[in-house]
């Protein structure tokens, strides 16, 4: 198996078990620092628009103190960040978003959309056929097979065993699962 | 007579035993298969089970977890990929093992012995944890909060790159959990006077999300690495090796009790510790640590098996999660409009043996599923990830919506899973988040209750903190915690262990 440097999510277990600060920042580690003090700054301020400095057990209090501790720390993250050398040779869409990445990420915004005006069923049909077909470069047959199958069998488990309730959409579920009800003699209604 | 009753439950219920069994072979597996991970499955699977009665619930989800803490050591072993991150240790001299053909005789000493350090971890909790439950009926409010305090801080510190950006993490698992309704005064926190946010975050959409979708993204970074295979022999050890290495076990059981029993540190922290002892105090290993040693598989398993006991001690007890397993567990009895703390122990009694008793039976299911089936493990291990992350992106989703019916849940736990991803690229641990999450109601109210008891004068908490033993205690737990992060610490270590560092090789 080949190492790669600079791999973010490491998978190999680390020649020292113990965490360790890294002596390098990645791509869009500084933003993303930046991005967490105006976070915590926004939230800081609709903290102390809660109960400002009423009481010491207003309702405000933690949120307040929590968003302070928080605007702190990235300040300090910030300033460690910025301090440290750019890793070489790792380009953004390479380490932070690759590809398969930010495509399943726009998958799974899409299949939040269409969940409820689609149903269940289609929607997650056509959700893993792409994933599986785009991440696995299979043939169409593989993918639909295994799409399929997996399908089935986490409707089976989930729908059957858990009950849980997903949105039909255009399937009439409810109505198939209760023709296989009537099937079963003794179990009608 | 009740204790014993309910204890036996799961051994008399058919139906709850067969849940566990088959929690801890789907733990087991789930623990093994590099990209899912037991948090990752016991917080999508709340969402599932939470229309259950609650023992059932509990019964599989405490499978999942003894299986999962397991099942971790597998891919250490064969891959050296830890499959959970109390492997970690457990690929050091184990993969090394299976480089030389032992992976049969690795995995088969892997599994004896977490058995064992299982079992004493149940061992103690079932003896400590009454004991603690009625020491905890003393503490004060202000002492839970400084136990809930110790606890984020505790994980922000071990489990990350820096205890700041731990500290940050916990800070912002607190706020998300004081978003929407203030139960007290029914004023609106961190609503941006949105309709939405008034209930508040599903807590299940930010551990889906920060458990299930992040790390689902994360695991696409190696979509294209293929499955490797091993080809595993004898697998019982023999009775020799393990007498010969019961001393060890039991040091290492210990200590994995112990750090499982602190709020906030789990398995993972356990298991280093015990092999770091292990290293120290094994004069003649057969095979130098690093190459294969047979002691440095022993303690990091024994170890993180007994942290999972140890780890019921303070959620059961005082409603304080070890890790962030156990912090997902609190939310699932929460669901299940169980209160874990003090009262539970008493109010609920049968509650805590059934817990013991599935524990018991996990353990002995680990033994049977540790020592059998290899054949189909090596085939389920080398499911392609392209397939698999799918799936759990699939699970998350339906996960997220089934709790409330709710799409919006589905949008936090995306947001959330983004969020997650790009704190574990840049290093943020995301453990503290959660258990801020899940401790911020009762850090916040035990808060206020302190200073209200006190008229809200801070100079007589303080002074209440340092007439009282256990929060002087705690407080200088927390205080340590943060001169540790400073020079101070290395200065005052090198003043006090100057020469004890020098011995050590």
């Amino acid at each position: 198996m080949s190492r790669n440097d600079h791999d973010p999510f490491p998978e190999e277990a680390p020649a020292d078990p113990h965490p360790h600060a890294r002596p390098d920042r990645h791509p869009g580690e500084a933003a993303f620092s930046v991005l967490m003090v105006l976070a915590s700054l926004v939230l800081l301020w609709e903290a102390y628009g809660i109960s400002g400095f009423e009481a010491l057990s207003a309702p405000g209090t933690v949120p307040m103190a929590t968003t302070a501790v928080m605007a702190v720390c990235a300040a300090i993250v910030m300033l460690r960040t910025f301090r440290l050398p750019r890793a070489e040779g790792e380009g953004f869409w390479k380490v932070v978003l690759p590809r398969p990445v930010i495509v399943v990420a726009l998958l799974l915004v899409g299949y939040a959309l269409l969940l409820r005006p689609l149903g269940f069923l289609p929607t997650s049909l056509l959700f893993l056929v792409i994933a599986v077909k785009y991440l696995s470069r299979r043939g169409w047959g593989f993918t639909l097979a295994v799409s399929a199958g997996s399908l089935l069998a986490i409707y089976l488990v989930f729908r059957i065993v858990f009950t849980v309730l997903m949105p039909p959409g255009i399937v009439p579920e409810g109505e198939m699962i209760q023709f296989f009800r009537d099937l079963i003699p003794g179990r009608a209604g | 007579m009740d204790a014993i009753a309910a204890f036996l439950t799961v051994f008399t219920d058919l139906e709850l035993l067969l849940l566990v069994a088959v929690g801890t072979f789907a733990g087991v597996y789930i623990g093994a298969i590099p990209g899912l991970s037991v948090t990752m499955a016991v917080s999508i699977l709340i969402s599932f089970t939470f229309s259950w009665d609650v023992y059932p619930a509990i019964a599989l989800m405490i499978g999942i977890f003894m299986g999962g803490v397991y099942g971790g050591s597998r891919t250490a072993i064969l891959l050296n990929i830890p499959g959970a991150p109390s492997a970690i240790a457990t690929a050091m001299d184990g993969y090394p093992m299976a480089r030389r053909g032992e992976a049969g005789t690795a995995i088969g000493i892997t599994t004896v012995m977490s058995f064992f350090g299982g079992f004493i971890g149940i061992l103690v909790l079932a003896v400590a944890a009454p004991l603690v439950s009625d020491f905890a009926l003393s503490f004060q409010p202000r002492d839970y909060m400084l136990l809930a305090l110790l606890g984020i801080l505790l994980v922000g510190s071990l489990s990350g790159e820096s205890l700041v950006k731990g500290i940050f993490a916990g800070a912002l698992g607190i706020a998300i959990g004081a978003v929407g309704m203030d139960p007290l005064t029914f004023t609106e926190r961190f609503t941006f006077d949105q309709p939405l946010l008034r209930q508040g975050v599903s807590f299940i959409a930010v551990m889906i999300g920060m458990f299930g979708v992040s790390e689902a993204l994360a695991q696409l970074h190696h979509v294209d690495t293929p499955a490797i295979r091993q080809k595993i022999t004898r697998i019982v050890p023999s009775f020799g090796t393990i007498r010969r290495h019961l001393p060890l076990s039991l040091q290492t059981s210990t200590i994995g009790v112990v750090i499982g029993a602190l709020p906030g540190t789990g398995g993972d922290i356990a298991a280093l510790l015990a092999y770091d002892h292990a290293r120290r105090v094994t004069k003649k290993p057969e095979r130098p640590f690093g190459q294969g040693a047979i002691e440095g598989l022993v303690a990091p398993e024994t170890a993180n098996n007994a942290a999972v006991g140890g780890a019921f001690i303070p959620m059961m007890t005082l409603g304080i999660p070890g890790d962030a397993v156990t912090a997902i567990m609190i939310g699932a009895l929460f669901i299940h409009g169980l209160n874990p703390g003090p009262m539970l122990m008493i109010d609920r009694p049968e509650m805590f043996w059934f817990v013991v008793g599935a524990l018991v039976a996990a353990n002995f299911f680990m033994l049977l599923f540790g020592l059998t089936g290899i054949r189909l493990f090596t085939r389920i291990v080398e499911m392609p990830r392209a397939v698999l992350i799918p799936l759990i992106l699939l699970l998350s989703i339906v996960g997220a919506y089934a709790v409330n019916n709710s799409i919006t849940d589905v949008y936090w736990m995306l947001g959330f899973g983004l969020l997650g991803y790009f704190m574990r690229l840049y290093g943020w641990p995301l453990g503290p988040v959660i258990l801020g999450v899940i401790l911020s109601r009762l850090f916040d109210d035990n808060w206020r209750r302190a200073i209200i008891s006190v008229r809200e004068d801070f100079g007589r908490f303080f002074w209440g903190i340092l007439t009282s033993p256990l929060s002087l205690a705690l407080f200088t737990a927390v205080v340590l915690i943060f001169l540790s992060q400073t020079p101070l610490w290395g200065w005052a270590k090198a003043r006090l262990f100057g020469r004890g560092a020098e011995d050590a090789p």
